[in-house]
């Protein structure tokens, strides 16, 4: 159930739906013919204040302070940038010779620097097609926390956790009980439900960005059973009805 | 970490009975009542009467456990508790299913088929252990061991331990990637713990007998949270010309 921030903010989120504000951050990119600069694991991006406000309401990026009064710089993480180039095509990126760089050039710098990149991109984008807000989940000890709408409007529900199948040696979390008792109770304790989201490449492997298209997704979410709440209700039987 | 007493005299109540002689008054009365324990998948089971029950509580070695039998009291001890008492203390004998007891070898085999990780964690265990340490299962706190000064009733639990084989990644399962380590840090400060990490290495001993543990080296680790507001030196020091640093 999603926890909203304060009256009116479930009214706001529905007059203003995530969709929309992407699609119109979209289309102020293109326009702008935007270009991204590579900055080792990151993609910085100067905007102005049409930009800056759309970045904000979406969740793409975070503002970085600098000397310049007139322009605002974001800073863009891995994913949010390849969704932006490759599956919103709205945004350019410029390698640190120059020169602009090609989605599969892109893709392979940035599996270069995490390799583990493939199946993180394959999570992020699946849930940011559903119109989630995805952000770095890392101060809560996960991927990525998803939000139903903007973060000044409602908690997040899920904290994520990107598993691929099969092919463990990308897999660092869940591995053993102990970590899946931490990570669910620390879920637990800043409301969040663990959401697994496993990745099957199908044997499609890495090479190029077109692989991720047939990449299959499986959810799962991991909480606490409690015994004394899952019980049947004693009385249902005498009565001859399920209450 | 200062350690956390629960309550006034707590402190003094530890330091007028110091766990190493409690632990010794278990181990002699285990030896004089020639105690067995069963062998039930990961767990050793030993009947336990009034003596030995107070001592097993007071030691934290062991749950006990509910039966229906009302003189006798039975409590069910973790793998490594069991080794601990059976290979360390010599005070345990372990009996198989079939009826005959197990040397340490046996013992140690058993317990490595049950868990494979069991050299690693047996190793900071007894090196925890053997420090007077009371070590509990940390399972509920996500980690390996959970680790107090004295008796649980008397002092809040101060490190939460994991065991890390030095090395050997295959037999690692935590702390392999950044969200691991700021999962756990989080957690355990949420529970006024501090995170020890105990690096285990082998040092190519191999784990064929449990003699091959007394040349295992044990490297312990805080991680802990570095805050930049409380690591600042103090801004009047310089002007004193004294260091004030604040922690």
């Amino acid at each position: 159930m999603p926890r909203w921030k304060g009256k009116g903010s479930q009214a706001k989120a529905n007059a203003d739906p995530m969709s929309k504000i992407v699609s119109q951050l979209q289309s102020s990119l293109i326009q702008s013919e935007t270009r991204g600069l590579l900055s080792s694991c990151s993609v910085l991006v100067e905007v102005d204040a049409e930009l800056a406000d759309l970045l904000n309401r979406s969740c793409f990026g975070r503002p970085r302070i600098t000397a310049q009064e007139d322009k605002q710089w974001f800073q863009l993480d891995l994913e949010e940038a390849f969704y932006l180039c490759f599956s919103l095509k709205c945004l350019k990126v410029i390698g640190e010779d120059g020169y602009i760089k090609s989605n599969e050039e892109l893709w392979d710098y940035l599996k270069s620097k995490k390799p583990v990149f493939p199946v993180s991109y394959k999570v992020y984008s699946h849930l940011r097609h559903k119109n989630w807000v995805v952000r770095s989940g890392l101060q809560y000890g996960v991927d990525f926390v998803a939000y139903r709408h903007h973060p000044a409007l409602v908690h997040s529900e899920y904290a994520v956790l990107v598993l691929s199948e099969g092919d463990n040696d990308l897999n660092g979390r869940l591995r053993v009980w102990s970590d899946v008792h931490c990570t669910v109770r620390l879920c637990g304790s800043v409301a969040k439900t663990l959401l697994t989201v496993i990745v099957n490449g199908n044997n499609q492997g890495a090479n190029s960005p077109s692989c991720l298209e047939h990449y299959t997704v499986e959810e799962q979410t991991i909480t606490r059973w409690n015994p004394e709440r899952s019980r049947e209700d004693q009385t249902g039987p005498k009565n001859g009805t399920k209450k | 970490m200062k350690p956390r007493w629960k309550g006034k005299g707590s402190e003094a109540k530890a330091s007028a009975d110091p766990m190493s002689k409690i632990v010794s008054q278990l181990h002699s009365s285990l030896i004089r009542s020639v105690a067995r324990g069963l062998l039930l998948s990961r767990n050793v089971l030993i009947e336990a009467d009034a003596e030995l029950s107070y001592l097993f509580n007071r030691t934290r070695f062991g749950r006990s456990r509910i039966t229906s039998q009302e003189e006798k009291q039975w409590f069910q001890l973790d793998m490594e508790e069991a080794f601990y008492l059976c290979f360390s203390l010599e005070c345990l004998k372990g009996i198989g299913k079939d009826g005959s007891i197990k040397s340490n070898k046996e013992l140690w085999e058993y317990s490595k088929s049950e868990k494979p990780a069991f050299p690693i964690s047996y190793k900071a265990y007894s090196h925890l252990r053997h420090k007077n340490w009371v070590v509990r299962s940390g399972l509920q706190y996500g980690v390996d061991f959970i680790a107090y000064r004295h008796l649980p009733a008397l002092i809040h639990s101060e490190y939460a331990v994991l065991a890390l084989s030095k090395g050997d990644n295959e037999l690692n399962g935590r702390l392999r990637v950044w969200s691991d380590v700021h999962c756990t840090v989080r957690l355990c400060g949420s529970v006024a713990k501090t995170l020890l990490v105990l690096f285990v290495d082998s040092n190519s001993q191999g784990t064929s007998s449990p003699s091959c543990l007394e040349h295992y080296t044990v490297e312990e680790e805080t991680i802990t949270r570095w805050n930049p507001e409380q690591s600042r030196e103090d801004q009047t020091s310089l002007r004193n010309q004294t260091n004030l640093g604040t922690i």
